[in-house]
């Protein structure tokens, strides 16, 4: 079965059109046309990553974001860097081959990556807005330091005073965190940016806490908040393509945080 | 980069600016017209409150929040110059029934504060004074290399224990991230505070020991750190997050507008790391 074979079964068993003019699902590196030893399903396409799929024995990876370093895997002005020709010569010389799998995989119904945020951070989805979840009120510190086990996060960052009473949450995965509103507690998402965004989270609740309103905001990190999808990911695959082992493996958390 | 007076009043929406003769001047100096002054120097308009406002004293800051403000006003600075937005947002716009932005706003209003940012023209500045400003706070001015304020050569460290140095010195809690072997032995070091595109990372690098950043996106910049680690090169890459990298830039503001600006004191009011994690 070749890597191009493997994305054609994809294709027929999404459930939804191809969307022809992605950019981002596509072939990142390597043949399609090389017969495929195994599947590697991850968070994100890192060198580390690539190497320990290799190990693995597997030759193909199904990555949700980009193997060189932007949105687009632009490679033309890469040439003379020494780490893109390390990482395009380790795939060359073991036939890695990888393939991109972001927007179609949150168009699926119901969103791998979302069902797989929502089972990591152990909670039910109820009726109404589908990011939106209660739970018995506790303090924000508590709902952190829960998530935090839960998830196995390493640089967990929170804003807002850890004695809030909260009781919901609005959450989003990636690079989206949902805006702060007046009905909802907390906000909880991946990765955005600290100040001078569409809407600025961070600031706001700082202020909010100021006034003493019982807002949070907890940033995951944007590999904590879609690597689970990645795994519900592998699980799917299994349902339509037998000919080859899959296994999802983590890139995982990027960073560790020095004690303060 | 230079705005010219004109397109300078229209952002700021004020009807008129004050006149060349400050220091001969009867009455009150307003808090518009150090902004000409500051112009002057370094060729910036208000986010919130009345640019006539007679000035009292003057607060700098990478982000006006609420902390900041109120102990502005205790201080009374009621001119707070701003390198970040202060209503949530790039475009500092209303938000029409939100009750913290009311809040906000009505502490403003009480209080007679203007607040001015000051972000594309103090960055534009030669040297580059958020990296310059960051070196100072770090105590690193004697290691700079080749002339350049976003090059240092350290007294070889190991990452973990420049990651608890930074920790300590820019009183961070949980806003500090790292990529990097801990026990990696760094002494070249390279200072992208602020924002900070890919490019920036892939020229500096590799031309160092360890990167500290302000904020980058964990799909750019982090991961060409990562890979470039897992490529075998003994490296390290620092993100203080973005209000951390930029604070002692605003420090710096503040020394350069006492000299603008000696009739009234002028405080350097950093926001903190807004960050912290459970125990």
């Amino acid at each position: 079965m070749t890597a191009n074979q493997v994305v054609e079964r994809i294709q027929e068993n999404l459930g939804i059109p191809w969307n022809e003019k992605t950019y981002r699902d596509t072939f990142k590196v390597g043949d399609p046309n090389t017969e495929v030893t195994g599947i590697a399903t991850t968070f994100m396409a890192t060198l580390d990553l690539i190497q320990r799929a290799h190990a693995a024995g597997m030759n193909f990876v199904i990555t949700h974001e980009p193997t060189f370093w932007s949105d687009r895997d632009t490679v033309n002005e890469l040439a003379d860097d020494s780490i893109y020709k390390f990482k395009v010569d380790f795939c060359a010389r073991h036939s890695i081959v990888v393939w991109r799998f972001h927007d179609h995989i949150h168009a699926h119904i119901p969103d791998l990556i979302w069902v797989g945020l929502a089972r990591a951070l152990g909670w039910q989805q109820t009726a109404g807005s589908r990011n939106r979840f209660t739970f018995p009120a506790t303090t924000l510190t508590a709902l952190a330091a829960e998530i935090e086990r839960r998830m196995n996060i390493r640089a967990l960052r929170v804003v807002g005073d850890p004695q809030a009473k909260v009781s919901s949450a609005a959450v989003g995965m990636g690079y989206s965190i949902p805006r702060v509103s007046p009905d909802v507690d907390v906000v909880i998402g991946g990765e955005q940016p600290e100040a001078g965004g569409q809407f600025d989270d961070t600031e706001y609740v700082l202020d909010a806490a100021f006034f003493g309103r019982n807002k949070g905001q907890i940033i995951l990190g944007h590999a904590i908040s879609e690597e689970p999808g990645m795994e519900d990911c592998a699980h799917w695959l299994r349902t339509f393509v037998t000919e080859v082992p899959i296994q999802f493996i983590r890139s995982g958390e990027p960073f560790w945080s020095p004690k303060a | 980069m230079e705005l010219s007076r004109r397109s300078f009043a229209r952002l700021a929406g004020t009807a008129a600016l004050a006149g060349p003769h400050l220091r001969g001047q009867q009455g009150p100096i307003t808090a518009q017209q150090i902004i000409d002054r500051i112009q002057k120097s370094s060729p910036g308009g208000t986010e919130g409150g009345d640019p006539t406002t007679a000035l009292t004293g003057i607060a700098t800051t990478a982000m006006a929040t609420m902390d900041v403000l109120s102990r502005a006003a205790k201080d009374r600075a009621n001119f707070i110059v701003t390198l970040e937005p202060t209503f949530f947002g790039r475009l500092d716009t209303a938000i029409a029934g939100d009750p913290v932005y009311a809040a906000k706003q009505e502490f403003i209003q009480k209080n007679g504060l203007v607040i001015w940012r000051f972000n594309e023209h103090w960055r534009a500045r030669q040297p580059d004074p958020l990296a310059t400003g960051l070196a100072q706070t770090l105590g690193w001015t004697k290691y700079e290399a080749g002339d350049d304020p976003t090059r240092y050569d350290l007294p070889a460290m190991t990452l973990g224990a420049l990651a608890g140095d930074l920790a300590k010195r820019l009183h961070a809690r949980a806003g500090i991230r790292v990529v990097g072997d801990p026990q990696t032995t760094v002494r070249r070091v390279g200072l992208l505070p602020g924002s900070s595109p890919l490019a920036a990372t892939m020229k500096m690098l590799p031309e160092c020991d360890v990167v500290i950043a302000g904020e980058t996106r964990e799909w750019e910049s982090v991961e060409y750190a990562q890979d470039t680690v897992a490529s075998g090169q003994k490296k390290g890459f620092v993100m203080l997050g973005r209000v951390l990298s930029e604070e002692p830039g605003m420090k710096l503001c503040a020394d350069w507008l006492k000299t603008l600006v000696p009739e009234f004191p002028v405080h350097w009011m950093p926001a903190g790391d807004p960050y912290w994690r459970p125990a």
